[in-house]
C-alpha cells in the first residue's frame, strides 16, 4: 500500500482545517447575517416579489406566443394549438398596425402626458396658494380638494358626460347644460383626449398637492428673498429657483401619475378616447395574443419610468430644501379682496369636482329614467320614483331589467361584502409586507439586495393596472391552478399592486428614526418583535397607518385592476361596471355613493382615532 | 367562398411601404425563423386544415375514439327522457346545492327561481340556491375558458350567443356541450338524434327605430348611412354580434335586399351612394363576394364610419325616447323600450320603428340567437338539462323572456302559447283599446323575417367571413367624438 509521506500529512490536516475554518467562517457569516431580521425580510421577500412581479410578466409574454384557439393566430397559422410568432408579425406589420397599435399608443401617451401636465398645475398652484400665500378657507379646501382622488376615477366621467353631452353635439341626449342653458360644448370638449386627460388630471392633482405641496411648506424662501433683493424678475425667480426646488416633487408627481393614467380603463372608455387598454379588452376577442402584446407595451412604460425615475434620483441631491440652517417660510398677501376672491372662486371649483357628483348620483337614484330631469323645468315632483330602491321583486318592473330595488338587491350586497373583504385581506397583508419591506431598506439601504426588494416593491405600481390584471389573469387560468373569479386572486393582486404604498411610506418614515434608538434596545437584548412593537411602530404610527389606509381606499373604488379577474357580480367596482354600461344608471349611481360614504367614513374614522390624513400637514391642520 | 390565398392578401396588403415595416419588424422581433411564419406548432401543433371552421377538433376527436365525457354521457341518457324524468333525476343531483349559470342575457337569473318552483311541484322539499351571472364585453368566452380548466367546474351551464365565437373557442375545444330536449325536437318535428347544429332559446332581434319628435325621415335602410346621420348603436368590438351582423349583409340574400333599397332611393341619394359603392367593388371581388357584394360594404363602411358607439342597448333606448334627442336614430334590442316610464320628457312615443313604416324600403334589423349549452365540466349536469328542458318547452320556462317584445322562442309550441298570454302584437294598445303606443305592437318573428327583411345572424357564415370581411372591418375608420 502506498502510504503518503508524513509532510503531506501535513498539508492534509492543514488543508482539511483549512475547509472546516473556511466552512466554519462561511456558516458564521451566514449565521450573522441571518441573524438580523432585516436581511431574514429582504431575502423573504426577494424571492416572493420575485415570483409576485416576474412570474405574471412571464406568462403574458408567453401568451404572445401561444395560438387561441378561434382567434387570429389560429387563422392565421392555420393551427389550433401550439406556439408562434405571428401575434408580433400580424400587430406590428399588418394594415391594422395603425388601428390596434400605433393609434392607441399615441393617444395612451398624450392622455398620461396631459393628465401630468393637468394634475401639477392644478394641484400644485393650489399647492402654492395654500402653502404660500395668506389664502382664505384653507382648512376647508385642503380636505376637499384631495375628494377626488378618494372618489372612484370614472366618478367625474360620468359627471362630466351628464353635464356637457348634447344631442346637436354628441348626438344623445342632452345633458345637464344643455337642458337647463340651451349651451351646447363643442366635440372636443365633450368626448376624446381632453376630457379625458381633464378628468385623470383633475383626479390625480391631489398627488401634486400632496407631494408639492409637502416642499412649498419645507421650503425657505430666505432663496426667493434674496432673489427679490437683488432685483430678479419674478419669472426668473420662478425658473431658477422655486421651479427647481420643486423638481422632485413634480417628479414623483409624474412617476405617480403617468403610469397610471396609462393603465386607466374607465375614463376614456367613457369619454371615447382608444387608448391601450381599451384596444386591450376590444381585442382580447379575436386578437387574444395581441391584445396581450399591448399589456407588455403597457409595462414597458411602467419600467421605463422606473428607470427615468433612478435617474432623476441622482440629480436631486442638487436641490436640497430642508438644510440645518435656520429657515422661514414668508407668505404672499393675496390682498384684503384676493384672499377671499380666491378662496371663493376654489369652493366653487372644489364643489364642481367633489360635491356635485355626489349630489347627481343621490338625485339619479330618484329619476324615472336615466338622466330624465323633467321634474327640474315641470316642477312636478310625481315625476321622481324611489323604485329604484324599493322594488322588491324582480318581476314587477320591466325597467329594471329582472333586479330588485337596491336595498333588496343580493347582488349589490354581495358585492359590497366582496369588496370589503378583498379590501380588509389586501390593506392588512400590503401594509404589513409593505412595513417590514420598508424597516429592513431602510437598514440595509446602501445594499444591492435592499435596492433590488425596494425595485421589485414598486415596480408593479408603475405597471398599467390593466395589464397587471390582464398578466395576473394568465398567470392564474391554467390547468394546475385556476383562480379566475376568486377571493383570493384579487387579493393576491391587490396585495402585489398596493404593496408600494406601504413600502413607500415606511421606507420614508423608517429613515427618519436614528439607527442608535434601536441599538440602545439591542444592547439591551429586547427582541426583534417587542422592538418593533414597543419603539419603531408606535414612533412611526401615523406613516404605518396611511401604509394600511391607502391601499384599503384605493382597493375599494378599483377597477381596471380586477375587471379581468373577476365577473361583474364579485365586487362593487365590477357590478357598478356592469350596472353602467347595461343603462341602469341609477343603480350603479347608488353604488358609487355607497363607494364614496364608505371611504369618506374610514378616511374621517382614521383621521380621528390617529390623526392621520392624505392632506395633514399640508392644509389647515 | 373565403378561400385562404384571399385572406391572405387582404391581411398583408400590398406595396414597398408594407413591406419595409415587415422587415422592421423582423429585426423587432429579433430571431425569425421562416418557419415560424407560419406558426412554430412543436410538438404541441395540432394542424388543422380550415382553422375557423374545422379541423381535427377535441370534440371531433372525441366522437371518433368513441370516449365520451361524463357530460356526455349524461346528455345522450337524458336526450331520450321527458320533462318531469328529467326533473326528477334534477331533483336527485341537486338537493340542498347552488346552482351557478352564466349567460349573455340577465333573464337567466328571473328564469331560475321558476325552475325552482317547478321542482316543488314534484318535490316540495325541494331547495336549490343558485347565482347567474352576465359577463359583458365578451368576458363570457374567457370565463368559461378558464372554468373549462378545472376539473369539475363552476358553471352548470350557459345561455350564449355569438354563433362565431361559440363555434370556434367553445364547440370545436370541446368545453361545451349541446343538449336536444325530446320535447322540443317533437315540436319542432324531428328527434334529438336527426337535429343537427346547437339548441337556441330564441331569437332576439335588434331594430331600426328613429326619434320622431323632428323632421328626418328614415325611409330606406340607407337612410340611416346617409350624409349627417349618426344612429347609436353598441360597439362591434364590445358586442361581437354587431360585427356578424355586418358580415351576414355580404351574404347573398342580404346584400341583394341592399341593392334593392339602393334601387329604390331618389337619384339625389343615389349620386351620394354611388362612388362609395364604387370605390368598395374591388374590395367585393377580392373578398369573393356576390354581385351585389359591393352595395354591401358600401353599407357597411358608411355605418361603421358614422355610428355613434355607445356601451350597451339600455343607453340607446334612454336617448331616444327623450323628447331632446330630435331625429336621433339607433339599431337597438327592440325590447329595451319596455324600461321606458312615460314622463314630461320621456316617452315611448317619441319613437318610431322604421320597418313599421308604409313604404320602408331595405333591412329593418337583425337578429341572433341565444344557445343553451352544458359545459363538460359541469357539476350538476342533470339540473342543467332539465333547467334547459324547462326554458325550450315550457311557457313558465320561457317567460322569463316571453315577456319581451321581440324575443322569439324556437319551440312553436311555446312561441304560440307566449302571444296568447302576452299579446305582443298589441303591445301598444292602453285598456280603452287605442292604440297608445305603435311602436310597441310586436308584429312577430315571421313578418320581421319576411315583409320586415330582418337579417338572420348563421353562425358558419360568420365564422368564415370573420377574418376575411372582419379583417376589411377593422380596417375602416370609425366614427369618434361628436356629430358636429
Amino acid at each position: 500500500m502506498f502510504a503518503a509521506p508524513s509532510v503531506f500529512k501535513g498539508v492534509g490536516m492543514d488543508r482539511t482545517a483549512n475547509k472546516y475554518n473556511k466552512k466554519a467562517i462561511f456558516l458564521n457569516s451566514v449565521k450573522t447575517y441571518v441573524s438580523k431580521p432585516q436581511n431574514v425580510i429582504l431575502i423573504l421577500f426577494g424571492i416572493v416579489l420575485t415570483f409576485t412581479t416576474i412570474a405574471p410578466i412571464v406568462a403574458i409574454v408567453k401568451d404572445t406566443f401561444v395560438i387561441h384557439p378561434g382567434t387570429i393566430d389560429a387563422h392565421l397559422t392555420g393551427k389550433s394549438s401550439g406556439y408562434t410568432l405571428v401575434n408580433y408579425l400580424d400587430l406590428f406589420t399588418s394594415r391594422l398596425a395603425v388601428t390596434n397599435l400605433w393609434k392607441p399608443l399615441l393617444n395612451t401617451l398624450l392622455l398620461s402626458a396631459f393628465a401630468c401636465l393637468i394634475s401639477i398645475l392644478y394641484g400644485g398652484f393650489f399647492a402654492f396658494l395654500v402653502t404660500r400665500t395668506n389664502l382664505k378657507f384653507k382648512r376647508y379646501l385642503s380636505s376637499i380638494f384631495i375628494f377626488p382622488y378618494i372618489m372612484p376615477q370614472w366618478t367625474l366621467a360620468v359627471v362630466w358626460q351628464n353635464l356637457f353631452s348634447s344631442n346637436a353635439v354628441t348626438g344623445t341626449a342632452n345633458g345637464l347644460l344643455a337642458s337647463l342653458f340651451g349651451i351646447c360644448m363643442p366635440g372636443w370638449w365633450c368626448q376624446g383626449l381632453f376630457p379625458s386627460a381633464m378628468v385623470l388630471g383633475l383626479h390625480y392633482a391631489p398627488f401634486a398637492y400632496i407631494l408639492i405641496g409637502g416642499i412649498f411648506r419645507n421650503m425657505d424662501s430666505n432663496l426667493e428673498e434674496a432673489a427679490t433683493i437683488l432685483d430678479t424678475p419674478r419669472w426668473k425667480t420662478m425658473c431658477c429657483i422655486t421651479l427647481p426646488m420643486i423638481k422632485p416633487a413634480i417628479l414623483s408627481t409624474v412617476l405617480l401619475v403617468f403610469g397610471s393614467a396609462m393603465g386607466s380603463y374607465p375614463v376614456p372608455h367613457y369619454l371615447g378616447l382608444t387608448t391601450l387598454s381599451t384596444k386591450y379588452l376590444s381585442m382580447n376577442a379575436q386578437y387574444t395574443g395581441e391584445a396581450s402584446i399591448l399589456a407588455i407595451i403597457m409595462m414597458i412604460f411602467g419600467v421605463a419610468i422606473l428607470m427615468a425615475n433612478q435617474v432623476s434620483l441622482k440629480s436631486r441631491k442638487n436641490y436640497t430644501t430642508v438644510t440645518g440652517k435656520s429657515g422661514q417660510l414668508s407668505k404672499i398677501n393675496l390682498g384684503k379682496c384676493g384672499k377671499y376672491v380666491t378662496g371663493i372662486i376654489f369652493i366653487i371649483l372644489t364643489f364642481l369636482t367633489s360635491i356635485f357628483p355626489i349630489l347627481l348620483f343621490a338625485l339619479e337614484t330618484f329619476l324615472p329614467n336615466p338622466g330624465d330631469y323633467s321634474f327640474l323645468y315641470t316642477g312636478d315632483m310625481s315625476n321622481l320614483t324611489t323604485k329604484w330602491w324599493l322594488t322588491n321583486t324582480n318581476t314587477a318592473d320591466s325597467s329594471l331589467y329582472g333586479q330588485m330595488g337596491i336595498l333588496y338587491n343580493s347582488t349589490i350586497w354581495n358585492a359590497l361584502k366582496g369588496t370589503l373583504l378583498v379590501a380588509v385581506c389586501c390593506a392588512l397583508i400590503a401594509g404589513t409586507i409593505g412595513t417590514l419591506i420598508g424597516y429592513a431598506v431602510s437598514k440595509n439601504r446602501r445594499g444591492r439586495l435592499a435596492s433590488y426588494v425596494n425595485g421589485m416593491a414598486f415596480l408593479p405600481y408603475l405597471m398599467p393596472s390593466i395589464a397587471v390584471g390582464a398578466a395576473f389573469f394568465v398567470l392564474f387560468s391554467n390547468e394546475k391552478i385556476n383562480l379566475f373569479n376568486t377571493y383570493t386572486l384579487l387579493i393576491i393582486v391587490g396585495t402585489v399592486k398596493y404593496i408600494p404604498f406601504a413600502s413607500r411610506s415606511a421606507l420614508n418614515s423608517m429613515l427618519q428614526i436614528s439607527g442608535e434608538i434601536e441599538e440602545a434596545a439591542v444592547i439591551q437584548n429586547i427582541p426583534w418583535l417587542k422592538r418593533m412593537f414597543r419603539i419603531i411602530i408606535p414612533i412611526q404610527k401615523s406613516a404605518i397607518i396611511s401604509g394600511y389606509m391607502l391601499p384599503f381606499m384605493t382597493c375599494l373604488r378599483e377597477l381596471s385592476l380586477f375587471l379581468l379577474l373577476c365577473t361583474q357580480g364579485f365586487i362593487l367596482s365590477t357590478t357598478l361596471d356592469y350596472f353602467d354600461e347595461m343603462g341602469l344608471y341609477a343603480f350603479s349611481s347608488a353604488i358609487n355613493l355607497i363607494l364614496i360614504v364608505m371611504i369618506l367614513i374610514f378616511n374621517t374614522l382614521v383621521n380621528k382615532l390617529t390623526g392621520a390624513s392624505l392632506d395633514s400637514g399640508i392644509g389647515g391642520n | 367562398m373565403f378561400r385562404a390565398d384571399i385572406i391572405k392578401v387582404t391581411r398583408t396588403g400590398k406595396g414597398g411601404r408594407v413591406m419595409k415595416k415587415r422587415i422592421l419588424s423582423l429585426i423587432l422581433a429579433g430571431a425569425m425563423v421562416a418557419g415560424t411564419l407560419t406558426g412554430c406548432g412543436g410538438n404541441s401543433g395540432t394542424e388543422s386544415a380550415a382553422p375557423a371552421t374545422g379541423g381535427e377538433t377535441q370534440a371531433e376527436a372525441e366522437k371518433d375514439t368513441g370516449e365520451l365525457s361524463e357530460v356526455d354521457k349524461i346528455i345522450q341518457e337524458a336526450e331520450g327522457l321527458s320533462m318531469e324524468e328529467l326533473a326528477k333525476k334534477a331533483i336527485e343531483e341537486s338537493n340542498g346545492k347552488t346552482f351557478y349559470g352564466l349567460g349573455n342575457s340577465s333573464r337567466g337569473k328571473t328564469a331560475l327561481p321558476l325552475f325552482i318552483e317547478y321542482l316543488q311541484t314534484i318535490d316540495p322539499s325541494y331547495k336549490m340556491d343558485y347565482e347567474w351571472q352576465q359577463p359583458k364585453n365578451n368576458k363570457i368566452f374567457e370565463q368559461l375558458s378558464a372554468d373549462s380548466l378545472k376539473g369539475t367546474g363552476t358553471f352548470a351551464m350557459t345561455l350564449i350567443q355569438d354563433g362565431n365565437q361559440i363555434e370556434s373557442k367553445m364547440v370545436q375545444t370541446g368545453i361545451l356541450k349541446t343538449f336536444i330536449p325530446k320535447e322540443w325536437a317533437e315540436a319542432n318535428g324531428t328527434t334529438p338524434d336527426q337535429y343537427e347544429g346547437y339548441l337556441p332559446l330564441q331569437a332576439q332581434n335588434k331594430v331600426f327605430m328613429f326619434n320622431n319628435t323632428g323632421d328626418a325621415t328614415y325611409t330606406n335602410c340607407w337612410d340611416f348611412v346617409y350624409e349627417g346621420s349618426h344612429p347609436l348603436f353598441m360597439d362591434i368590438d364590445s358586442e361581437v354580434v354587431g360585427k356578424n351582423f355586418l358580415y351576414m349583409l355580404t351574404e347573398d340574400t342580404y346584400a341583394g335586399w341592399l341593392k334593392e333599397a339602393y334601387d329604390a332611393l331618389d337619384s339625389e341619394k343615389q349620386a351620394y351612394f354611388a362612388p362609395v359603392v364604387e370605390e368598395v367593388s374591388k374590395d367585393a371581388e377580392d373578398l369573393g363576394l356576390g354581385e351585389n357584394g359591393k352595395y354591401a360594404l358600401a353599407w357597411i363602411k358608411l355605418w361603421v364610419e358614422n355610428y355613434n358607439a355607445q356601451t350597451d342597448d339600455g343607453p340607446i333606448c334612454n336617448t331616444l325616447v327623450t323628447s331632446s334627442a330630435t331625429d336621433q336614430s339607433g339599431l337597438l334590442v327592440y325590447n329595451k323600450l319596455r324600461s321606458v316610464e312615460e314622463s314630461a320628457d320621456v316617452s315611448k312615443k317619441n319613437v318610431t320603428i322604421a320597418a313599421y313604416q308604409d313604404g320602408y324600403q331595405g333591412i329593418g334589423g337583425y337578429a341572433y340567437n341565444h344557445y343553451l349549452f352544458l359545459t363538460d365540466n359541469s357539476p350538476l349536469p342533470w339540473t342543467a338539462c332539465a333547467f334547459i328542458a324547462y326554458m325550450t318547452c315550457t311557457e313558465d320556462g320561457f317567460s322569463a323572456w316571453g315577456k319581451d317584445l321581440g324575443s322569439y322562442s324556437f319551440n312553436p309550441d311555446v312561441m304560440a302559447a307566449i302571444e296568447t298570454t302576452y299579446q305582443h302584437s298589441k303591445g301598444g294598445y292602453n285598456e280603452a283599446g287605442e292604440n297608445e303606443f305603435d311602436c310597441y305592437n310586436d308584429r312577430g318573428y315571421d313578418w320581421w323575417t319576411t315583409t320586415g327583411k330582418l337579417v338572420v345572424e348563421d353562425p358558419e357564415y360568420c365564422a368564415g367571413a370573420s377574418f376575411s370581411v372582419g379583417s376589411w372591418i377593422d380596417m375602416l375608420t370609425k366614427y369618434s367624438g361628436s356629430t358636429k
